[in-house]
């Protein structure tokens, strides 16, 4: 105890007739066992910053806007159809997702369960430790590395087998078209999802190191997906090469 | 010289405008930021944590600085549209050929909206990578959530206003995988289109979303998220307790 209070930023000295004392009526406090602040005055500094940061961001537009002009084709002609049709760049994910299995299970169930899991995420890991660190420890980075390296490997392969060796085709009649479009396709994806959990389990994770792997998974999952739709799938939603696209199609002309 | 600017600066009408001094000590220095709304964002003093460029960096600051530029170009774009299927495309091309930087104009505001999606996400990703949802944050990360679903539903919504095949298609594309929900699917895409298929209802509903009802709950959820930042102790790089752990 008295180790602790010698080490205490406001320690107790026997020669002083007064001390500091501090109620924390609902702990915990931002200023219980901080010393001394660590603390610079938001003028002029932060207003600086912030002000350059608007300079920078209007004018690396501004040239961008000079450079590039954003795109314009015909007018809206509900009778002829565009090839390939894409959503904008930010749904390509969902878009990408349809080509891999029943739309209600791709395109609704998956993201809505993203979704709530990533609304979710604060209550599930409700510690403080780590607050306001990067991956909070080293294991964390570790955990977070290798499950961003197990999605960009295992994502791209998946859609790449499944667009050569269409199961859902080769079942069709064979199988009830819910097992062949919903629980198969299903079932893949939650084990190519879960896996680096199970593998994390054993370790005896914190419930922060869990939501890294999960997050990690499916926010590169995501990126893997938006990717793919967004430039590597030309006329007829087929996969191409996005430099090596038939009849001069050019994904970065649809921005 | 010296007499007139004291002159100025004791002036009543001076000092019914700016209610501190000049800002080289700690009193003026404080009271610059305690008495300026747009300062009032910030504590009177910043903790170093938070303005180290490699925690946050700058992404939460980079989507305001985003959503007021898209505000400013948007607002410019609406003296030269009107939402019509028949004169929407006519009143691009006009803007790009013969309003005077109408196509800069145009391209600010489509980059923009393009650069806030990818910030809004990354500051996602950072959020939760320095584990800055974690209490007493908790609310103000579903808060920051549901802003980054309606910077999607912003920039989807805006993609249909220029009214050609990229948008119309852009568009029709999207809204069909609404209708897989498999209860309200199709109820949600009736909603969304005015109709069973992108036309006028749905160019003037998309419309009134896009420059109305979304900016205004993003303002509005904007306010409440960086209020609560302030609320819950600035960044969350603050709890750090000494210098080196970070």
């Amino acid at each position: 105890m008295t180790e602790k209070q010698t080490e205490a930023p406001f320690s107790r000295s026997s020669k002083k007739t007064y001390s500091l004392v501090e109620l924390v009526h609902r702990a915990p406090s931002q200023l219980v066992d901080h010393g001394p602040d660590n603390t610079v005055f938001a003028f002029p500094l932060v207003a600086l910053i912030e002000l350059l940061l608007t300079i920078g961001i209007i004018l690396a537009l501004l040239l961008m806007s000079l450079g590039v002009n954003a795109p314009l084709e015909e007018i809206a002609n509900p009778n002829q159809t565009t090839d390939p049709a894409k959503a904008p760049w930010y749904f390509m994910g969902l878009q990408e997702m349809l080509e891999h299995g029943h739309p209600t299970l791709m395109a609704v169930a998956m993201p809505t369960l993203m979704v709530l899991f990533v609304i979710a995420i604060p209550y599930l890991d409700q510690s403080r430790e780590g607050a306001g660190r990067w991956f909070t420890s080293k294991r964390g980075k570790r955990i977070s590395l290798f499950t961003a390296l197990y999605a960009l490997l295992i994502m791209p392969a998946y859609i790449l087998f499944d667009n050569f060796v269409p199961l859902r085709e080769i079942l069709r009649g064979v199988v009830p078209d819910f097992v062949a479009q919903v629980l198969i396709p299903g079932a893949i994806m939650a084990v190519i999802v879960a896996a680096p959990l199970l593998v994390l389990w054993r370790s005896k994770p914190t419930p922060r190191e869990v939501v890294l792997a999960a997050f990690t998974m499916l926010f590169v999952s995501a990126v893997v997906f938006t990717l793919t739709g967004f430039l590597f799938r030309g006329p007829g939603f087929e996969l191409y090469w996005p430099w090596d696209m038939p009849g001069g199609y050019n994904p970065f002309q649809n921005l | 010289m010296s007499r007139l600017v004291e002159y100025i600066t004791r002036s009543r009408v001076w000092r019914s405008f700016f209610r501190h001094g000049w800002p080289d000590n700690p009193l003026d220095r404080s009271l610059v930021m305690t008495t300026n709304i747009f300062f009032h964002l910030h504590p009177v003093k910043v903790n170093r944590n938070s303005l180290k460029a490699t925690y946050s960096l700058g992404l939460g600051v980079i989507s305001v600085i985003a959503f007021l530029e898209l505000s400013i170009t948007g607002l410019l774009l609406m003296f030269n549209y009107v939402p019509t299927v028949e004169r929407a495309y006519g009143y691009i091309v006009t803007l790009q050929t013969q309003v005077p930087f109408g196509q800069l104009l145009r391209n600010m505001h489509r980059w923009g909206a393009h650069l806030m999606v990818i910030v809004v996400v990354l500051h996602m990703a950072r959020v939760f990578y320095t584990g800055a949802y974690k209490p007493p944050r908790e609310f103000n990360w579903v808060v920051g959530v549901v802003l980054l679903i309606l910077t999607l539903g912003a920039s989807f919504t805006g993609y249909l206003l220029p009214w050609d095949q990229l948008a119309f298609w852009a568009i029709t594309v999207g809204t069909s995988v609404a209708a897989y929900e498999p209860l309200m699917g199709s109820t949600i895409k009736a909603f969304l289109l005015g109709g069973p298929e992108v036309g006028q209802e749905a160019l003037t509903r998309f419309y009134a979303l896009h420059i109305m009802l979304i900016p205004a709950a993003m303002a509005l959820l904007i306010s409440l998220h960086l209020w609560r930042v302030r609320k819950d102790g600035g960044l969350a790089a603050n709890e750090l307790k000494e210098e080196g752990e970070a």
